[in-house]
């Protein structure tokens, strides 16, 4: 007896005497982490230093040249215009449809919640054919548009409208849960201290929420400057006045000549999201801390 | 300040959570709305702050006073309101927690910055935490926070304290101590308070008053004595305190409609069980069956000879002692306050105050 029980626990003792027995094997660990880096370069990283590198492929003077470009420029501006619109829309809808849904009930409410997931699920492509219907010359209101002169579709104000559309359930979603979570019990303790509705929201509800807030308008802004399916229809593509941004690079890509420039104006776009990415990363980990804070 | 409600019903769809209830309140009395889960206890409280509100065209009407606050946002009404989880601002520290009610008032009720500053510092003396004004909710313990809460509440001077079941949140130790600090603080501020349990002897340890409810209603009102030593219903029986329920058992000298045979259920706490050697023209006789001495008193649990019943009867050590039960002894045993209910007993009560169903006699 004595003997076996010795020559287990040498036998024991000569395998590695640190691995539990429910860890993967080395070698299967080692796998799972190349296959995950392998995927991440091919189609993450190469892509991004594949913008970098062809932007400044013909140099740095052409570079600068392309960005500086007057309908480069022009549709820089317009990108900024767009997102300077439909950001803070989309806050106010989304503050507003998260605030119903977390301190009521009243019917109608679940359908709220659907329908604010609704962007998400339709093609972007959909969403801007959506406002030509309805906006177009041979759209519902189109011909009294017409008549009065308002131009809506291959105009900024269908650009407007197409992108609020897409990046709508980005603040809303984000709230939701997140004022689900915290409860009214803060804000009934304000009401009965004698707050009224403005006082309670902007004194207790809005510091609650404001890194879900922060993230929801860093993921919308994001989108709203990157949007190409939706307001690729919509837009109608007139060089200097109605191309955004990313309609502007598939414009300098499709045309001879200008391959460079197109990567250079991406290049744009790529640092949007590398510091968008950057944001999200400092507020996830502030909200982590103000989470542990309160725990 | 007085509070009187009356005809206070409240429906949330289609489940009924106040049945058409009236409470008075008097002035600085210290008042424990008690049931279990679902009684409606949390529901009325609300009502009285005005965080929820009676059904439209049933009538109900709350006054403060003698003053009708049934249309008043709870912000208007002068009450101080204190949740169980605290629902301290957890992004302010201490010392804005406690002067919210006085910074949001409109520019011309605000006090100055000093006197708020004053205000402050003597309501956190006043639930003896003093110097942690500056710090945030989560950096205090649950009584702490309880404590913030309580202050936070006092702050605005309200006419009347409404609490949530103050100490659910809290573990056994903490709740003993802030229950016998309430008190203290109760008696030294004298302010008409109405706190929510379900915890018995919290309610009738603390409470000037007792209203006890079960399933939208309101069953007894009255001192804790009072409800604890005649309970109007068999739910109050059997809420507060221990008790047997004794459905086969004829209590002697009993009339003829209070017997089992006629349905009537007999009540009668442990503690009100003599035991005796001798039989007497009272008594019924009874089978020792268990024991259980390891404690301040002594528990005996005894089985009707006759009947076949099993109850409880807690004895002193001291008369344990001289009576030396022993398990299958036969003894007497003397029912001191049996209550009887006659067969109406499972019925709700009725909406009057402290409504009786059936007939208690004796």
């Amino acid at each position: 007896m004595a003997a076996s029980t010795t020559t287990l626990a040498q036998r024991s003792r000569q395998s590695s005497p640190s691995r539990r027995a429910i860890a993967e094997p080395a070698w299967v660990r080692a796998w799972l982490i190349g296959a995950a880096i392998v995927f991440l370069v091919l189609f993450l990283i190469l892509p991004l230093a594949v913008v970098f590198v062809q932007a400044f492929s013909q140099g740095i003077g052409v570079y600068f040249d392309s960005v500086k470009d007057p309908a480069s420029w022009e549709a820089i501006r317009l990108t900024l215009l767009i997102a300077a619109i439909a950001v803070p829309l989309n806050t106010i809808f989304g503050v507003a449809a998260a605030w119903c849904v977390a301190k009521y009930q009243f019917p109608g409410r679940s359908l709220l919640v659907t329908l604010v997931d609704l962007p998400f699920a339709v093609s972007p492509v959909i969403s801007g054919l959506v406002y030509v219907l309805i906006f177009g010359r041979q759209g519902w209101i189109g011909g009294w548009l017409m008549d009065h002169d308002y131009k809506v579709i291959f105009a900024v104000p269908g650009i407007v409208l197409a992108t609020v559309f897409v990046t709508f359930p980005f603040v809303a979603r984000e709230l939701i849960p997140m004022m689900e979570a915290q409860g009214n019990d803060e804000e009934y303790a304000a009401l009965t201290l004698g707050a009224n509705g403005w006082q309670t929201f902007w004194r207790v509800t809005v510091p609650n929420i404001k890194w879900g807030l922060f993230y929801g308008i860093i993921l919308c802004n994001a989108r709203a400057m990157g949007e190409f399916g939706a307001v690729s229809v919509v837009s109608g593509h007139i060089r200097g006045q109605t191309n955004t941004l990313p309609l502007h690079i598939e414009l300098l890509y499709q045309s001879p000549g200008t391959y460079a420039g197109a990567f250079a104006c991406a290049s744009l776009l790529t640092m949007l999201a590398l510091v968008t990415m950057v944001l999200k990363s400092f507020i996830e980990w502030r909200h982590a801390r103000a989470q542990k804070d309160a725990a | 300040m007085s509070i009187h409600a009356v005809n206070i019903r409240k429906t949330f769809g289609q489940y009924v959570a106040l049945e058409n209830l009236e409470l008075k309140v008097p002035a600085g009395k210290l008042v424990a709305l008690l049931g279990p889960s679902g009684s409606g206890k949390t529901t009325l409280l609300r009502v009285l702050a005005g965080l929820e509100y009676a059904d439209p065209g049933s009538g109900g009407r709350v006054y403060l006073h003698g003053q009708d606050v049934t249309d008043t946002p709870p912000g208007q009404r002068s009450v101080g309101f204190v949740f169980q989880h605290y629902a301290l601002f957890r992004h302010l520290t201490i010392f804005e927690n406690v002067a919210f009610g006085l910074k949001v008032r409109g520019r011309k009720t605000r006090p100055p910055r000093e006197e708020i500053e004053k205000r402050v510092n003597e309501l956190l003396e006043l639930v003896q935490l003093p110097g942690i004004a500056q710090r945030r909710p989560h950096q205090l313990s649950g009584g702490q926070r309880q404590r913030v809460a309580l202050a936070r509440a006092l702050a605005t001077q309200p006419k009347v304290l409404l609490l949530d079941e103050p100490f659910g949140a809290l573990d056994a130790k903490v709740r003993k101590e802030l229950r016998r600090w309430l008190r203290r603080f109760h008696e030294q501020v004298q302010l008409t308070t109405v706190f929510v349990t379900h915890d018995q002897e919290e309610a009738l340890e603390l409470a000037d008053e007792v209203v006890v409810m079960n399933n939208a209603r309101i069953e007894q009102v009255g001192p804790p004595q009072e409800v604890y030593d005649n309970p109007a219903t068999p739910f109050v029986f059997e809420f507060l305190g221990n008790v047997n329920r004794l459905e086969l058992t004829t209590v002697p000298n009993a009339p003829v409609e209070a017997t089992p045979a006629q349905g009537a259920v007999t009540y009668v706490r442990p503690h009100d069980i003599e035991l005796l050697r001798e039989p007497a023209a009272d008594t019924i006789p009874v089978i020792i069956h268990h024991v259980f001495a390891a404690g301040a008193g002594a528990r005996v649990q005894v089985v009707g000879n006759k009947t076949g019943e099993w109850f409880d009867v807690e004895l002193s050590r001291y008369d344990l002692d001289k009576l030396k039960p022993k398990y299958a002894e036969l003894v007497h045993a003397r029912l001191r306050r049996p209550r009887i209910f006659t067969k109406a007993a499972t019925p709700p009560p009725s909406a009057k105050l402290g409504g009786k169903t059936g007939q208690a006699l004796r």
